[in-house]
């Protein structure tokens, strides 16, 4: 941590307002105190002092802050926001503890309530629940109903049953498609399983390795690895981040004097790969620089697969909207690998709607314990994506597809969201990669 | 407490509803700036009304208890305008966002005053319509803070700043009554009131509903980028240009620590870093070949002036980025070091070249660091002093060098404001510029609108510099006596944060 535990990024605020309109709660209340140059104000007041962290009036606008960092690339004067949010959140929790919610979601999640099996019991549980088609029916705006949908929207979904891949070439299937032989060479890398995806999504797991192989990666595993720490950072609880991290410096190996670079480590978690690159800032005291030669071998699937091409698959007829993750647009600054991922669907239809950057209010565990505001948040994401009527909406960030499915479910809408490398493998499959 | 015993936060409550009337310190904190964070006030209540008619029935409640109060955009105005005092209530209007018509056959839309000004322009594109006045915080500025300060804009040079643009205002005046302004075809008799109340700082009462002329978006364009060695060569180029008898849309200089900052932002440009100041010009018409022809002759002139090179944008996607450099500027200065003082002054065009040099010596001897970014074309200054705040003894430094490039300013045949107005920030420089009569007249006029002066008080007009001022305050003594007694039950403590 640096000295003052991350405050200086907020150092540069002119108080110009230049970001209120890409604040997601500021379009939502009007309210200053919930813009970022307001929270700033009241972030740099907690640092003085001249605020206390348990004054109720900081605390509500501090945990309505979604932390998707729409407001630091409209930034001119580079203020780090995320980081002074990090270490005002820490301030808080230090003061008033975690709320039991939080704890009670964390250690379900993440396994860091010390049990690792009871978490794995609580994925288990919420597989089997999805498997029932139960939760989809139960769908809606409650707590509990959102809930359900939430889960609904992890349930991995079959593409084929809603639109046809498009046969290229008459009749002969993949006879004439573009199949370029298999990269002659083959890079290892890492892959970052994180708890929600492994719990949840084990399906894109299984995309990202297959879509990875055919661009010429050989995906290995790294056993140890544990949650990424974003959702505790976001809790103020850095403690546990910092532990957490460190198990995960150890796992992938700290890499560093051989001669040969220590592989790359691909995850396909948005929110985690944010985390995951801020590693350095976080370990910041840690000996010879550990965090940040971790964060240098980070990489989001889709960058991963960009530097390749990445190689072409068979056509998929359909129209989809692509929504990118704040932490991969705004924190990770990575707006075209993506859609150069879809770009490799021939005929897919990519669109974007035109408050596509905007965050749709899911935000870890915010979805949880600030519902108010994140669907206040989601509202207007719903209403552009069902005048653009796509097919389906494609996004990197598990959080995002749970939070925007259960709201489309909600909506009563039919739409499904899906993993950008869900889509490519089944183009792959379409095209015979996997035969 | 009010007539029916409900303290005054318990009744705006019962107007806009709990959630919207903001009473805790730390809330009313983030209130306490606006876009020139040197002035803080910590405002007494915050109120954040949903429509007109919450507007109305507020003003009547402060109205009835004699309470002052100030309207309050985005808060971006650089002046301090929109700050309330500890006895006063924020009335701010970010919730009246909706645009309420667009006319694309009259080419007009009718806005409420929260709208940004940005999203008019968004709204009227597709019919081919733009708003034409855009300050360089147009993503983030309110119409109603743009009218109230009668709003610039790189683009007003040709096409004239907000008051050129405002047709027909609803306004509600300090005792709730709502007036009309103004009407689609103009003031139908006597005075231009539209154009009176356009610039009057909140001082006039609150525009609840603001009607607008709308442009057609110019079908030729052409955006050059001239470079210079020299801030006094690029001085007078701009003189040269306007000589010529072209009237560009926009004329824009932007000096080296300012093309610095912007190109170390995410808004880099592709401007020069090496060279001393840079010109942003934009010739546009209905013709094509004839902004062709213009764009032509405008770039021999600025060679022929010293001009190390002229570029032209080669695409939209190109201007735009000129432009978004040029327009948050202002905004990457925090680059520079973590405070900043930003001036507003307006000089006959042909003194720009000495001017520019007079600032850098005030700036020299005070060793201070001076960044310009301005309307060139129209010789509206904004030079920005860069500080750090904690440095003991800096800040007044920063105070005395500015007023002596204010004062420089005027020597050469300007004036204090261009577009920022007076606000709080330059009621110290009135008396430079006005005598005990004129700003006793201002006064007066005020008072035509609000005879107790009791929207935005205190700023704009100096009012201890006036000629009757010894007089009014004995004549007032015995209803801001009765006010205080109003106003007490809500007085929140002041913090040792309000200065
Ligand atoms: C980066 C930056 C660049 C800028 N560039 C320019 C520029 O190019 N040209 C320019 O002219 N200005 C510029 N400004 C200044 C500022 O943006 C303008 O003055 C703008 O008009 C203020 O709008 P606002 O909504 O923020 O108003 P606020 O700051 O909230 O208020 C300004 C004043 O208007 C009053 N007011 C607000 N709404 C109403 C209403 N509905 N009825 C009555 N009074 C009201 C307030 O009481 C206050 O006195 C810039 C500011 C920044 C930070
Ligand atoms: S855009 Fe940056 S400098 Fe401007 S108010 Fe927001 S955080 Fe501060
Ligand atoms: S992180 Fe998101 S919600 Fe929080 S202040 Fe920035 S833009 Fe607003």
């Amino acid at each position: 941590m640096t000295e003052r535990g991350g405050f200086e990024g907020l150092d540069s605020c002119v108080h110009c307002g230049f970001c209120l309109q890409a604040c997601p709660t500021f379009l939502a209340t009007g309210d200053e105190a919930d813009s970022p140059r307001g929270r700033i104000e009241l972030m740099r007041a907690l640092e003085a002092g001249e605020l206390a962290p348990n004054d109720p009036g900081v605390a509500l606008h501090l945990d309505r802050c979604l932390g998707c960092r729409g407001c630091e690339p409209v930034c001119p004067s580079g203020v780090s926001y995320g980081r002074g949010l990090e270490a005002s959140r820490a301030l808080l929790a230090e003061r008033r503890g975690t709320p039991p919610l939080v704890r009670a979601a964390l250690a379900a999640l993440t396994g860091t309530g010390g049990d690792m099996r009871a978490t794995r019991l609580v994925y288990a549980l919420a597989r089997a629940l999805r498997a029932t088609g139960v939760p989809g029916k139960l769908a809606g705006w409650g707590r509990l109903r959102f809930a359900f949908g939430m889960l609904a929207a992890t349930a991995p979904k079959d593409g084929g049953r809603r639109w046809r891949s498009v046969e290229v070439g008459g009749g002969r299937p993949r006879a004439n498609l573009h199949r370029l032989p298999p990269p002659s060479m083959t890079s290892p890398v890492l892959l970052f399983r994180g708890c929600v995806m492994q719990g949840l999504f084990p399906h894109v797991h299984a995309a990202t390795v297959r879509t990875l192989e055919v661009n010429g990666y050989a995906v290995r595993d790294a056993p140890g690895q544990v949650c990424c720490g974003a959702l505790h950072a976001h809790a103020g609880l850095r403690g546990e981040a910092r532990r957490l991290a460190r198990a995960n410096v150890a796992a992938f190996g700290a890499g560093g004097d051989a001669d040969d670079a220590p592989p790359l480590i691909v995850v396909n978690s948005a929110g985690c790969g944010a985390m995951l690159k801020e590693y350095g800032h976080l370990l910041h005291d840690e000996s010879d620089g550990v965090g940040q030669r971790f964060a240098a071998r980070v990489r989001d699937v889709t960058e991963l697969l960009a530097e390749r091409g990445p190689r072409p698959g068979a056509p998929i007829d359909a129209t989809v909207a692509y929504d990118p993750p704040c932490h991969l647009l705004h924190a990770q600054r990575i707006a075209a690998p993506p859609e150069q991922v879809l770009r490799a669907i021939p005929v897919l239809r990519v669109i974007s709607t035109p408050d596509a950057a905007q965050c749709c209010g899911s935000a870890g565990l915010f979805t949880l314990v600030e519902p108010e505001m994140s669907r206040a948040v989601l509202q207007p994401k719903l209403a552009s994506l069902a005048q653009a009527r796509p097919q389906m909406i494609v996004t990197g960030n598990p959080g995002c597809v749970m939070q925007i499915g259960a709201g489309l479910a909600a909506a009563g809408s039919p739409i499904a969201v899906r993993h950008p490398v869900e889509l490519l493998d089944e183009s792959y499959r379409a095209a015979g990669y996997y035969a | 407490m009010t007539r029916d015993g409900r303290s005054l936060i318990a009744a705006l409550a019962g107007i806009v509803g709990a959630r919207h009337v903001r009473t805790a310190l730390p809330e009313r904190i983030t209130y306490a700036r606006d876009g020139l964070p040197t002035h803080r006030r910590v405002p007494g209540v915050v109120v954040l009304p949903g429509s007109r008619d919450e507007v109305i029935a507020i003003v009547r409640l402060l109205a009835a208890l004699g309470v002052p109060f100030v309207p309050r955009g985005a808060g971006t105005g650089l002046s301090g305008g929109a700050l309330a005092d500890a006895d006063a209530v924020l009335v701010v209007l970010t919730r009246l966002n909706r645009i309420l018509r667009i006319d694309p056959r009259n080419h007009l839309a009718v806005v409420e005053p929260g709208v940004v000004n940005v999203r008019l322009s968004a709204a009227a594109a597709p019919d081919g319509l733009l708003y034409s006045p855009d300050p360089s915080s147009q993503t983030a500025c309110t119409i109603g803070g743009n009218v109230a300060e009668n709003a610039g804009g790189p683009h007003c040079l040709k096409y004239g700043v907000t008051a050129t643009h405002v047709l027909a205002l609803e306004v509600v005046l300090a005792d709730g009554q709502v007036v009309e302004l103004g009407s689609l075809s103009g003031e139908p008799w006597g005075p231009d009131l539209v154009g009176l109340f356009v610039g009057s700082e909140g001082n006039f009462g609150i525009a609840t509903r603001i009607t607008v002329r709308l442009l057609p978006i110019p079908r030729a364009v052409r955006t050059l980028l001239a470079d210079f060695a020299a801030l006094r060569t690029a001085g007078e180029a701009v003189s040269a240009v306007i000589a010529s008898g072209i009237v560009p849309a926009a004329l824009e200089m932007m000096d080296q620590s300012c093309i610095r900052a912007v190109e170390d932002s995410v808004y880099a440009a592709g401007y020069p870093r090496d060279a001393a100041a840079v010109l942003l010009l934009e010739l546009d018409g209905a013709q094509e070949s004839a902004v062709a022809a213009d764009a032509e002759t405008i770039a021999g002139i600025l060679h022929a002036h010293g001009a190390r090179s002229v570029t032209v944008a080669a695409d939209a996607k190109q201007r735009e980025r000129l432009w978004q450099g040029r327009k948050k500027a202002f905004g990457a200065m925090g680059r520079l070091s973590r405070d900043l003082v930003v001036q507003d002054a307006v000089v006959p065009r042909s003194a720009l070249p000495d001017v520019l040099e007079t600032i850098a010596r005030i700036a020299g001897a005070y060793g201070l660091t001076v960044s310009n970014v301005f309307h060139a074309g129209d010789g509206n200054l904004h030079p920005n002093i860069s500080f750090d705040g904690r440095v003991p003894g800096l800040k007044a430094r920063v105070d005395e060098a500015s007023g002596e490039i204010m004062a420089a300013c005027i020597a050469a045949g300007g004036t204090i404001t261009g577009e920022h107005g007076v606000g709080l920030d330059k009621l110290r420089y009135m008396p430079l510029l006005f005598d005990g009569d004129a700003l006793a007249a201002m006064r007066a006029v005020r008072r035509v609108f609000d005879p107790e002066e009791r929207v935005n008080p205190g700023k704009v007009v100096p009012v201890h510099a006036c000629r009757e001022w010894v007089g009014s305050v004995n004549a007032e003594r015995g209803t801001r006596n009765a006010r205080a007694d109003v106003r007490s039950d809500f007085r929140v403590p002041t913090s040792a944060l309000e200065t």
